[in-house]
């Protein structure tokens, strides 16, 4: 202890003043102590009020203080923080227990709300001793007549520190399960507001809905205004317990650690609440439950948190160092004041990012679900850009949303029309997120890398761009559907810019480009083409996978000549129209040859009426030809220009005599009117409706021709072997065998072993006893196809056609890989541009080569070593 | 050479004194109608590569090197019945820029002791020399230099140890069979 100097006077003085000083001393001291320890019992006050003064007037001002404050301490740490912790070490091992789920609600409640009850009131106790002793320094300074500014500073300085030594009394006692029983406590605090507020949400929904039928759309907003009585009021008693707790907590300097727990509780039940509404349903948007959900529970709480805890909240600002690390503190919140304050507004913010956040997250990892069922799931996409315009966390999309693609969708088990409806929906889908293309262009690129690997993309592109309204209703014609969907759109918007303005509307199109411009995004890659291209053209994207459009033209080209030549009406409306939008797309140069096809349909038509007019007249035969069914009536030729068609497969064999008869003298007739042309008959193409009456029934079929010609040997002759009939038909034994099985399977040809073991016996069921004997039942048959089913078509696939044209550079692979051992792809594919540049010369792409390539490796032909490929010895 | 020269010069010092602006002319054609040259050379070149690798002889194939289509690697493998069956030769092929008025160079890559071969490689074949003809190709130079294998002509050797063994067949395949190397790519 420090002896202040003795005032300057004489001796007896100083003796009586030492006297007066010890006796002072000894007096405080008891006085501090009885009055600390006496529980609730203030009658030592006085004493303590007049040695202290005795002692103050010695200058032992800070002495009495310095004391009188550890004193306190001690006290405290004694009767408050020990037996505050002794409370809670039943829950020393709470995580375990919460994990076993032993821990009762009620219990843990009422157990911290007593502890702190008694430690407040511990707290309370001491802060009343403690303002005796300010009192008695204040009188001892208004004796001397000292500032009042100096008592006011001196009473806050006293209470900061005794508020400073509680604190770190507590936090250096701090027992490990305390954060986390107060998180409990949050946690379980804010469930039930949830729950209630739910109920609150529901039955107000009832009732208004009986007196307003369109109430339901603003319910969420006007919650916050407008609330159902015993629900505030209920609201107000659970937050008053929180309240007290939190006032508790933070007058023992737990702040900061509240504000943690309650508001991990608060992110855990956003959390929870947001996967609840989101689940694994796209169909709707959960946007503006979630934002309304934020309105009605948290930030309810939080107002009315804030507004009870505002009036005993100011002595937190001297204990400046226990500041909320968070960003925004309740402090700063004024009570009564309607406008929500600063506080309320970030907690806002806050709130509502964790849930764009947490949203989107979810989001993000159900993309490849969403987009499967994009058109229904339209709102979840919404969803999704609102919460990414939030976040700005594309670029985590595109890599979660790649690797599920590459998990989930580019496997050999995915059909190719699969992965190219997907591909068309990820386009979709992305554009509402992304308009500039530039995120679906990451996505984009894997899917279209592994299609350029598939031997059926470029069919199964061309049969979804033209089938669809064309073509087969029932069939797999969805994709085509919003394919040729989006091309018809494409047309009526050029339609549109080229119709709606006239003269002038190329300066307003460039003005609304202008307006409505946009920068790239950050992670726009600069390499990757200018704007232009990257806007976003499903066609384009869809072609981009081929590569080139001529193959893809080809194979358009292909398919549209089978369809032609399996006409029989001459009905080519959809056609026409699809090949004026394929126009439109891929210039009129390319579509040329699928012009004149369609052309050649037109015309044949016209031929054909006109053939069919004028021939009967001159032909003698007709008459007799009548008799046996066969008139002209019943032909109808397709005139193709072969020049402009893909190569026409040929297969030779006889026609029934009459049908000949019948085709000669058309092809005269033909020549009579088209002079100098002639018709060259491709027998085996074209459709032939048949009806065959057997003795009991009678039955349909729309067959090939071969088929007819088969059938139409049976109707002299029952029975045929194998041999003989294929030499009637001019056709191989192999060839008649593999074609008549279609009969069989009809069950109007049954088949037998003959005398030689490798000639079969053929004859015709005629009665439907023997049919039922063999299987068949129904009467009517509907074949569109039968050489289909056979896999055989009669137009040369543009695979046949691409690998016809490879073989000859198999010749040039073989040479270079004779001479120089071993060449990788690059080099193979190099060295055919450079030296194979006769007729034809070479124009593949890599990844055809590299095709190509594989499939000899296939054939043994070559071996790769090493991405090398070499000649197998 | 003197005379020669200023019989050289006399023409042009009479086309500049009359005829200046006919004098560039005058030197013109002469490049050009070596790019035209050139140009017919490459095309021949590769209507050979392309009758070659139609044709798929046994034995026999050729391919111009990465980026210059003078400059051919060839292969040739022994016929049968020959003391070279089974072994399999390397040669390159160089084109003069006057193709195919000038026979090719052609060398083996591969040692091959032959009575005709020396040890650089250097073959001694009539056609190739004195009896070329712009009639020959890529492939018929091939298919004699495959046949000469089999059949030498021992009587103008370039290297006579081969030519002297060349009649004990038996041990001329010893021989080879020691000598040869496959080549390695």
């Amino acid at each position: 202890m420090a002896e202040p100097a003795p005032a300057p006077a004489e001796a007896d003085l100083r003796d009586a003043a030492v006297d007066e000083i010890v006796r002072g001393h000894a007096g405080f001291c008891s006085a501090t102590d009885s009055l600390l320890s006496g529980s609730g019992d203030l009658s030592a006050g006085a004493d303590l009020i007049a040695h202290a003064c005795s002692l103050c007037k010695h200058g032992l001002l800070s002495f009495v203080r310095d004391h009188f404050l550890r004193a306190l301490e001690e006290s405290f740490e004694r009767n408050g923080s020990l037996k505050f912790w002794q409370h809670f070490e039943p829950y020393s091992e709470f995580s375990l227990l919460e994990s076993k789920s032993l821990i009762h609600d009620d219990e843990v409640q009422r157990v911290l709300c007593n502890a702190l009850e008694e430690i407040s009131s511990e707290k309370h106790y001491q802060e009343k001793c403690l303002s005796i002793l300010v009192h008695a320094l204040q009188s001892f300074e208004g004796d001397s007549s000292q500032g009042k500014h100096d008592a006011e500073a001196d009473r806050i300085f006293l209470f900061s520190k005794y508020q400073l030594a509680v604190s770190s009394i507590l936090m250096a006692s701090l027992p490990q399960c305390f954060p986390e029983i107060l998180h409990w406590y949050f946690k379980r605090r804010l469930e039930e507001i949830s729950t209630m507020m739910d109920d609150g949400i529901d039955s107000p929904d009832k009732d208004d809905m009986d007196l307003d039928d369109k109430s339901m759309c603003i319910k969420a907003g006007e919650m916050d205004i407008d609330e159902g009585y015993h629900q505030g009021k209920f609201l107000d008693e659970v937050v008053k317990n929180i309240g007290k707790v939190v006032r508790d907590l933070r007058g023992l300097g737990f702040t900061s650690m509240t504000e943690d727990a309650y508001a991990s509780a608060i992110f855990l039940l956003l959390k929870a609440k947001v996967h609840n509404l989101a689940g694994d349903d796209f169909r709707s948007s959960i946007l503006g439950a979630v934002k309304g959900w934020i309105q009605a529970v948290p930030l309810r709480f939080f107002k009315a948190l804030l507004s009870y805890l505002g009036d005993s909240y100011d002595y937190d600002s001297p204990s400046s160092g226990l500041k909320s690390p968070l960003a925004s503190r309740p402090s700063s919140c004024y009570p009564g004041i309607d406008a929500p304050s600063e506080g309320l507004v970030r907690w806002q913010l806050r709130l509502e990012y964790f849930a764009y956040e947490t949203l989107q997250d979810l989001r993000i990892a159900k993309l490849f679900e969403i987009i499967v069922d994009y058109p229904d799931s339209a709102p979840a996409i919404e969803d999704l850009k609102q919460c990414l315009e939030y976040t700005g966390q594309h670029s985590k999309l595109v890599k979660s949303f790649i690797s599920a693609l590459q998990y989930r969708l580019l496997t050999a088990g995915a059909s190719t029309n699969d992965i190219l409806h997907q591909y068309v929906s990820t386009i979709k889908a992305l554009r509402t997120i992304d308009p500039a293309g530039v995120f679906l262009e990451a996505v984009g690129e894997p899917i279209r890398e592994y299609l350029r690997g598939r031997k059926d993309t470029i069919k199964c592109i061309v049969t979804m761009l033209t089938d669809g309204s064309g073509g087969s209703p029932d069939g797999t014609g969805n994709a085509g559907d919003s394919l040729l969907e989006e091309l018809n759109r494409d047309e009526e918007s050029q339609e549109n810019s080229v119709f709606e303005d006239g003269f002038n509307s190329d300066d307003k199109q460039a003005w609304e480009n202008a307006a409505s411009w946009e920068p790239d995004p950050v992670e726009a890659d600069p390499l990757k083409g200018s704007r232009n291209q990257r806007k976003v053209d499903i066609l384009g994207m869809i072609v981009g996978i081929i590569g080139s459009k001529d193959q893809l033209v080809n194979e358009y080209r292909v398919m549209l000549a089978e369809k032609l030549l399996n006409k029989s009406d001459y009905d080519i409306d959809s056609e026409i129209r699809t090949l004026e939008l394929l126009k439109i797309h891929f210039g009129e140069s390319s579509m040329l040859k699928c012009e004149i096809m369609l052309n050649d349909l037109i015309d044949s038509k016209r031929t054909n009426g006109n053939i069919k007019a004028t021939i009967n007249k001159n032909s003698q035969t007709s008459a007799d030809l009548e008799d046996n069914g066969f008139s002209l009536d019943n032909l109808d030729s397709t005139i193709i220009s072969s020049n402009f068609w893909p190569p026409i497969q040929e297969e030779t064999f006889n026609l029934p005599e009459p049908v000949d008869q019948l085709l000669s003298d058309y092809a005269r007739r033909y020549n009579e009117i088209k002079t100098p042309r002639k018709l060259l008959w491709k027998k085996n193409i074209g459709t032939v409706k048949l009806e065959l009456q057997f003795e009991d029934r009678e039955m349909q079929f729309t067959v090939a021709p071969l088929h007819a010609a088969i059938i139409m040997q049976f109707q002299d002759q029952k029975s045929w072997t194998s041999k003989n009939l294929a030499i009637a038909m001019g056709v191989p034994v192999d060839v008649l065998n593999r074609r008549i099985s279609f009969w069989i399977s009809k069950g109007i040809i049954t088949e037998s072993v003959g005398s030689d073991s490798d000639d079969r016996i053929f004859s015709l069921l005629e009665s439907r006893a023997d049919t039922s004997r063999n299987g068949g039942n129904t009467e009517c048959f509907e074949e569109p196809l039968a050489g289909d089913e056979e896999g055989e078509n009669s137009v040369a696939s543009s695979e046949d056609q691409l690998r016809k044209e490879m073989t000859v550079y198999e010749k040039y692979i073989v040479g270079m890989l004779t001479n120089f051992g071993s060449m990788a792809l690059d080099r193979i594919h190099n060295t055919l541009k450079m030296f194979c540049v006769a007729d034809p010369p070479y124009d593949k792409s890599l990844q055809q080569l590299q095709s190509f390539l594989s499939s000899l490796v296939v054939e043994e032909k070559l071996e790769l070593r090493d991405g090398m490929f070499c000649l197998k010895k | 050479m003197a005379a020669v020269n200023s019989y050289a010069e006399t023409p042009q010092e009479r086309y500049q004194g009359n005829t200046p602006a006919a004098a560039p002319p005058s030197k013109q054609p002469l490049p050009a109608a070596k790019s035209v040259d050139t140009q017919s050379v490459l095309k021949r070149l590769q209507s050979e590569l392309m009758s070659l690798m139609m044709s798929g002889d046994p034995g026999i194939s050729a391919f111009p090197e990465e980026d210059n289509i003078f400059c051919w690697k060839g292969t040739i493998t022994g016929s049968k019945d020959t003391v070279f069956e089974g072994t399999e030769y390397k040669l390159s092929l160089s084109f003069p820029n006057d193709y195919p008025f000038k026979p090719p160079k052609v060398k083996f890559e591969t040692a091959c002791f032959h009575p005709n071969v020396d040890i650089y490689g250097n073959i001694c074949l009539d056609i190739l020399q004195d009896k070329w003809s712009s009639a020959y190709d890529v492939r018929t130079i091939l298919l004699s230099i495959q046949s000469l294998l089999g059949e030498p002509n021992t009587s103008s050797p370039l290297n006579t140890q081969a030519a002297q063994l060349w009649s004990n067949q038996e041990e001329y395949r010893k021989m080879v069979e020691k000598l040869y190397k496959p080549p390695t790519a």
